[in-house]
């Protein structure tokens, strides 16, 4: 029991899952298909690529950076590795998880040498890259689509495997990324790290911490969970064309915006991140369920967006107040 | 363990140019162990590049240094940390988003195998925070925090890294006298325990007050080393400035006229409550009080920045509206600020653009700005000012600290205020351009402005002032006339709240 408790998630993250149960009670309350078996399911599965993605970008908005190329890998992933068990049937899940990690392995590199070697702005590189990866998509693939018929029949099995009857094979997957990478940015010096070096860049140089190392790990890392992420892309929709999740990456970004990780760096966790995802699919999952037109998904995520952002800044300034009247108390 | 006495560190002929210029011409520098040991010389004399080689941000170019009878190696502050030097800059660099045990051990966190061993951490912090003296809870943020508990923090790592040479840059700049005071316990302590203390300091008194050696600097080059018993304030000024400076503070009598300001029962409960003064024509009123007592919430208020809940401000006979800069400035209010790198200046902008930028009014012509009108505004107070700069164009974060304040003075005094607000005006200055200050606040007092001067020197503030009004924690405490003003009586107000006798 000692280690689930060190597993509680600090006040922000409580206070966000509670405002994901309401939202799924709501949602439950409007269409109580939500609430059943079936319901948890098709919400755990149409957010794994978008959790597994904040997984990996949540690092590096924690050391104020960004990475803005993992929808791009995401398609450049989930085409290849079709494209590659297309021409060879006797491939598995194993070598389809294999080929997308590499893939995203190399994007992550080329990011990371970029910012961390070069020291130029992420949000400049990974815009560059998100170009280049996706332009590299539609060349390579010339058209081609990709269908169920071409695929792995295990990694399509994957897929649909459930367990508990709610709980879907990739989301297993990103609880357990969650829990470990938790686990990393607590107790790690790397994890540790990644928070100085966001909180402030300049004076991380001055106490002599790996600057460039973490920096660059983080990039990989990110790049790495966009690769796995194409495949799970692959497991949830059996079919990929070059247009594949194109232009999400803002969504990743709001998902752990939302999540509480604060984009100047510093401050955040994974598990806020994916209960950001979490909480953005339930709300759109919600709005379906009320019959509101798909066409307003994206403004209701805008608004979804600013809410939190100000819901920070009313914690921010409260806080402030509060050490401020701390302080003043300590002098007498 | 070094016993008291031992030369730790010796530094001879070090010499270091960056580019065309000369920082170092050949510097001497001896540390012993058990002693505190002031650093001094006017800005530019090259005090910062003497702290940044040993902090491993430069490489000397020449000269040797010797740490004990080994060579010390310079590159990397992780090097310096190794040898045990620990530098504590004067804008604290701590991580504000982490706990203060982990400000304390970054980048060396204690672990148990893999993993980071917090509770251990939380321990040693809070034993060396009790072995400063000040007890501040490790598993706090350090957002926050004061300066001068940050300060402490800084020090407690640097204790935790077996640090046996402490150098502080210009530590208490930011303190009022109360943390200055708290923050000499501590060298002190530190000093027992037989670490060698170098600090930085515009401030001579607490030079005098607490060092046991004296190393002064000029234009790169070390001009005189001293024990504290073989040399006094004035050889030390001279050594510094290379000459004899008359006055310090060249205070003038001014004719003192009508009421300007008058603040009423002025009251922002966060911050500060009843405040009630007033300034007159041609006089130099001081807010004196502890960092934090609410000095510098009351100028803001007054000048609009921050709004106020109750009370009045009124200027020149008629209210002055509250919450908005633009009235203050339109009916010549002007407010130099206590930070002029964020507050003050637009650092990558011209020196011209930074003087000119509140006169626009006068420099334009059909709406378009008369750029031949700007370079003589400028001009006009290069000269009165004496401010130091190659180009007009130069980008203000190229110029001294004291330029730069004189720039900022320059940008108000050209709007002809009848108020001039001053907020710790010759914070991180030197001694030469202090009195610069000083003889320009008093100038613009004697040209018949209203001049309310917030300052934690309380030379500066003695010096100065026409009256004093002493704040702590929000409240008006005393209000002492310039006669019966004394270090003492503002001490005593500004921490009990009491007018001593």
């Amino acid at each position: 029991m000692n280690f689930l408790k060190k597993l509680r998630p600090s006040s922000r993250e409580s206070s966000l899952f509670i405002i994901l149960i309401v939202a799924v009670g709501g949602t439950g309350l409007i269409n109580p298909r939500f609430l059943t078996g079936d319901g948890t399911r098709d919400l755990l599965t149409s957010t794994s690529v978008v959790a597994l993605l904040a997984i990996g970008i949540a690092p590096i908005v924690v050391m104020r950076h960004i990475d803005l190329s993992i929808a791009s890998t995401v398609g450049l992933s989930a085409w290849a590795v079709a494209d590659f068990c297309a021409k060879n049937p006797s491939f598995t899940w194993v070598q389809c998880f294999v080929i997308g990690s590499i893939i995203g392995l190399v994007v992550g590199i080329v990011n990371g040498l970029l910012v961390a070697g070069l020291r130029l702005p992420s949000l400049v590189v990974t815009l560059g890259t998100l170009y280049i990866v996706r332009g590299l998509v539609y060349v390579v693939s010339n058209s081609v689509d990709y269908n169920a018929q071409e695929m792995p029949e295990s990694l399509l099995a994957l897929g649909q495997k459930v367990y508990f009857g709610l709980l879907p094979f990739t989301f297993l997957m990103v609880i357990i990324a969650m829990i470990l990478m938790a686990l990393f940015m607590k107790y790690t010096k790397s994890g540790r790290d990644a928070y100085a070096i966001g909180s402030n860049p300049p004076a991380a140089d001055l106490v002599g911490l790996k600057v460039f190392r973490r920096t660059f790990l983080a990039f990989v890392f990110s790049g790495v969970m966009s690769g796995i992420a194409g495949v799970f892309y692959l497991m949830r929709f059996a079919q990929v064309d070059s247009t594949a999740f194109y232009g999400q990456e803002l969504a990743v970004v709001a998902a752990v915006v939302i999540g509480g990780v604060t984009i100047m760096g510093g401050s955040g966790t994974v598990v806020g991140a994916v209960i950001g995802a979490l909480l953005v699919q339930t709300i759109q999952g919600g709005l379906a369920a009320l019959g509101v037109d798909a066409f307003w998904k994206a403004a209701i995520n805008g608004l979804l967006l600013i809410i939190a952002i100000y819901a920070d800044r009313v914690l921010a300034v409260r806080n402030e107040k509060q050490l401020l009247t701390q302080r003043i108390r300590e002098r007498i | 363990m070094a016993t008291k006495g031992d030369l730790l560190l010796q530094m001879s002929g070090v010499q270091k140019r960056f580019g065309g210029a000369v920082a170092l011409r050949g510097t001497d520098l001896k540390i012993r162990a058990g002693e505190i040991h002031a650093l001094l010389g006017e800005n530019g004399a090259g005090k910062s590049t003497m702290l940044k080689i040993l902090s491993g941000v430069h490489v000397n170019d020449g000269g040797t240094i010797k740490l004990g009878d080994k060579d010390f190696i310079t590159g990397s502050p992780q090097a310096s940390i190794d040898q045990g030097v620990a530098v504590i800059y004067q804008e604290p660099s701590l991580f504000l988003d982490l706990s203060l045990a982990e400000n304390v051990f970054i980048g060396r966190q204690p672990k148990k195998g893999m993993i980071i061993d917090w509770k251990f951490a939380q321990k040693e912090a809070a034993r060396l925070f009790k072995e400063l003296g000040v007890e501040l809870d490790p598993k706090r943020q350090a957002r926050g925090l004061s300066i001068a508990d940050q300060q402490v923090v800084e020090i407690a790592k640097a204790l935790s890294m077996n640090a046996n040479i402490i150098l502080m840059d210009e530590p208490t700049a930011a303190l009022s006298a109360s943390e200055v005071e708290r923050l000499m316990t501590v060298m002190k302590s530190l000093k027992a325990a037989n670490k060698a203390v170098i600090f930085v300091s515009h401030r001579l008194d607490e030079v005098f007050a607490i060092s046991d050696f004296i190393t002064v600097m000029r234009d790169g080059a070390t001009v005189s080393e001293n024990p504290i018993s073989k040399t006094d304030l004035q050889k030390v000024i001279k050594e510094m400035v290379g000459r004899e400076l008359t006055e310090l503070f060249p205070k003038t009598e001014n004719k003192i006229g009508a009421v300007v300001l008058e603040v009423k029962d002025l009251t922002n409960p966060a911050y500060f409550r009843n405040v009630s003064f007033n300034v007159k024509k041609g006089e130099i009123v001081a807010l004196a009080g502890l960092v934090g007592s609410g000095r510098s919430e009351v100028a803001r208020a007054i000048f609009g920045v921050d709004k106020y809940e109750s009370g009045s401000v009124t200027l020149n006979g008629k209210a002055l509206p509250a919450g908005s800069p633009v009235e203050a400035m339109k009916r010549k209010i002007a407010l130099v600020p206590e930070d002029r790198r964020q507050q003050g200046l637009f650092m990558v902008a011209g020196v011209n653009r930074n003087i000119s930028m509140e006169s626009f009014d006068k420099l334009t012509h059909r709406g378009m700005i008369n750029f031949k009108r700007e370079k003589s505004l400028t001009n006009t107070w290069k000269d009165k000012l004496s401010i130091k700069f190659a180009n007009q164009a130069d980008p203000v974060d190229r110029l001294s600290g004291g330029n730069q304040q004189k720039t900022v003075l320059a940008k108000w005094l050209a709007t002809d205020p009848d108020l001039l607000i001053v907020d710790e005006p010759t914070r991180g200055i030197d001694v030469a351009t202090k009195a610069e200050v000083h003889r320009l606040v008093n100038q613009a007092a004697s040209e018949g402005k209203a001049v309310l001067m917030i300052s934690s020197e309380l030379p500066e503030v003695l010096g100065m002032a026409d009256r004093i009004i002493v704040m702590r924690e929000g409240k008006q405490v005393a209000e002492l006339s310039r006669k019966e003003a004394t270090q003492e009586k503002i001490i005593a107000a500004a921490t009990t709240g009491k007018r001593s006798a």
